[in-house]
């Protein structure tokens, strides 16, 4: 019987009260059932969770895994690493993660990922063997973390508003002269590393405890300049944008953003060096959906995806194919270049550190950040 | 529950039942229970569950990834031996508290209005004044921060009227911010209660007050104002103990300045990812609010006797 049949005849007051609680009944098990009916492979079927940054979560990355599948993964978005983490400690479980690699040997050892088996990656012979052999990454000759973006984390300025003092330099987010002007990344994960250089502290030594005060002392100094700490690009963006904000810590993307909207910003080159880092995607080891995983992963390496994050982001990618479209001059623009080795050494690479150096440095960092 | 069951047995016995069933119809404390039972069973495992589970894991230490169970006291003398984590709490202490006032103080005339000088469409003015309400929390939050941001509509506006040259920054980003953020996020939850013990007010004692020579001002003090006293303490109540915990405004609106205990709480969770720190820090907030409750009612209470 039709539903609405049902409901006419019960408005006319021909249906039993027991004939309609029975098609009720029926109604309830026909959708307490429905997930169990075998699905077809249709397009709206499960798919995979990838669990990134806000800016990662947009349909220019997924043109081959939309194309296989039919729709967008589904995204989580972290605010920095550490918190993704910490969420999958909890029990959160998702397909594919978005560390960096100082964070790779500490993420292995939660026992929380599964290594990547190359074979199922279509692009993975076009990856530069660089980016993966970064430190931590491959155990027992398999690796964890397959490469996927790489960067620095440097100064973005407005040309017109800030004044630079000689060369460009980290100095310029300790400028007294931009008090409250000044934006800074929140998570410790880059700002901690930043003061690092701007104190002058080897990243090579950055755990000795002499390295701790060093930097906490540059922070302390730093922090009654900063108008806000934000983990999110865009309220750094927006505030350069307006000139609430003359300089702020932001990665390649703000500046290439901005500039693409016609703000006169730059991305600076300091004379003690930027902070590198390399970020890519790990498997978690209950992912649901492995096959999608694998997809995630591989439409992230494709070349039209690098030419996407190169092109509007500028970000370095890892396939070295992404980088043919684009000639010598453009990429020196964007401070990138064919051979990633060269940039990332050029600046300073971050480092894998332990845990407990981890909370230790983001237990301190929040404290002073709060005023302490 | 033997006295119940004594109880029970005098009732009028029902033919057919059971022993069991006439027990359970015929006692008012199992059938109390009964009626308590899918809610109590959900404060349980809701409420109860987690906060032993709290409780025990603020005795523990971090180690690495995990736990040391052994007992310790160390993150509650931590908690009172650094600075950061009292400054912090006295901080959302007073937000809360000043978030609390100026909406109860703001609310007040509005529930007023409605339960003394409205007669018709009384539905409609509740339904008008909860309004805002009908969008999510953190959309109000982040509104606040368009109205007050650099180029927001405050600044625009003073601009364009050529009251300031350059924007007013301290809008943005302080304890004030946060303080105005929370006394319009939360208005309804101090609107409807106070209006509710408004309403209940019987108006033939203010006509009384007046036959016995009482002023509107009098008449406000010793009628209106301690009757409707129960909806003013569960507003402050209902504004308070929340505010006091909340983490999305000040982490969008209070900038360095304004972070509270709450955000401080959320890191141990997160970045920090020290647990039993963060649970510590729970148990303590919890206990300072409890007891500035009860100081509160005591208040109150001696408040309301001395009015009386």
């Amino acid at each position: 019987m039709d539903v609405l049949d049902q409901l006419g005849s019960m408005r006319e007051g021909k249906m039993s009260r027991r004939a309609f609680t029975k098609s009720l009944m029926a109604a309830g098990i026909g959708v307490a059932t429905a997930p169990m009916l075998p699905r077809g492979a249709s397009a709206a079927g499960q798919q995979g969770t990838y669990f990134t940054w806000g800016g990662y979560d947009i349909p220019e990355l997924f043109g081959e895994y939309v194309e296989k599948n039919g729709e967008l993964p589904n995204f989580a978005i972290f605010g920095g690493t550490e918190e993704g983490l910490t969420k999958m400690r909890g029990g959160y479980v998702v397909d594919v993660a978005h560390p960096c690699n100082s964070g790779v040997p500490r993420w292995i050892s939660t026992g929380l990922f599964q290594p990547v088996d190359t074979s199922r990656l279509s692009h993975w012979d076009d990856v530069m063997p660089e980016l993966v052999n970064v430190q931590g990454n491959v155990v027992d000759g398999k690796p964890y973390m397959v490469p996927f973006d790489w960067g620095q984390t440097s100064v973005t300025y407005r040309t017109d508003l800030f004044e630079v003092e000689g060369e460009e330099s980290w100095d310029m987010l300790w400028d007294k002269r931009y008090s409250g002007r000044l934006g800074s990344l929140a998570s410790g994960a880059d700002a901690w590393w930043c003061g690092a250089i701007k104190a002058g502290v080897p990243l090579t030594d950055i755990a000795s405890e002499d390295a701790f005060e060093k930097i906490a002392a540059a922070m302390r100094e730093q922090r009654p300049l900063i108008r806000t700490y934000t983990d999110d690009t865009t309220t750094l963006e927006q505030a350069l944008a307006s000139g609430e904000m003359v300089a702020a810590m932001t990665w390649n993307s703000s500046a290439v953003v901005l500039k693409s909207e016609g703000v006169p910003v730059k991305f600076a080159k300091p004379k003690e060096g930027a902070l590198t880092w390399v970020c890519g995607m790990m498997i978690h080891k209950d992912a649901p959906n492995l096959d999608r995983a694998y997809d995630i992963i591989d439409s992230l390496l494709s070349v039209k995806t690098g030419e996407f994050m190169i092109n509007d982001y500028g970000y370095g990618h890892s396939n070295k194919k992404a980088f043919d479209a684009f000639d010598a001059a453009t990429l020196e623009g964007l401070g990138l270049s064919k051979n990633p080795i060269e940039i990332l050494e050029a600046g300073h690479f971050q480092i894998p550190q332990t845990q407990d150096w981890e909370t230790r440095m983001n237990e301190t960092f929040e404290q002073i950040k709060a005023g302490f | 529950m033997t006295d119940t069951s004594t109880l029970s047995e005098t009732g009028t016995p029902s033919k057919g039942a059971s022993h069991l069933s006439r027990y359970f119809y015929k006692s008012p404390l199992s059938r109390g229970y009964g009626l308590l039972s899918p809610t109590l069973l959900l404060m349980t495992l809701g409420i109860v569950v987690p906060v032993c589970i709290l409780l025990v894991m603020s005795f523990w230490t971090r180690q690495g990834f995990g736990f040391d169970t052994t007992f310790t006291t160390a993150n509650y003398v931590k908690a009172f031996d650094q600075p950061i984590y009292m400054a912090l709490m006295k901080r959302s202490l007073y937000v809360s508290a000043w978030a609390t006032i100026s909406t109860v103080l703001l609310a007040y005339p509005m529930a007023y209005y409605v339960a003394f000088h409205v007669h018709k469409n009384k539905m409609m003015w509740i339904v008008l004044m909860t309004l805002p309400f009908w969008t999510s929390y953190l959309l109000r939050v982040f509104a606040w921060k368009v109205v007050l941001g650099y180029e927001g509509v405050i600044n625009s506006f003073l601009m364009g009227m050529g009251v300031i040259d350059a924007p007013l920054e301290f809008l943005l980003y302080s304890p004030t911010a946060v303080i105005v953020t929370l006394t319009h996020a939360w208005a309804a939850f101090a609107i409807l209660p106070m209006y509710v013990s408004l309403e209940k007010i019987d108006k033939s004692l203010l006509e009384a007050a007046t036959d016995l020579g009482d002023g509107p001002i009098w008449r406000f003090i010793r009628i209106t104002l301690p009757l409707s006293m129960p909806g003013i303490i569960s507003a402050s109540f209902l504004i308070f103990i929340p505010t006091t915990g909340d983490y999305i405004t000040p982490a969008l609106l209070g900038g360095p300045d304004g972070m509270m205990i709450g955000n401080l709480i959320q890191l141990q969770f997160g970045a920090v990812n020290n647990w039993p720190m963060g649970a510590s820090l729970s148990i303590i907030l919890m206990l300072f609010i409890a007891s500035i409750g009860l100081v509160f009612l005591f208040l109150t209470k001696l408040a309301r006797e001395r009015i009386s």
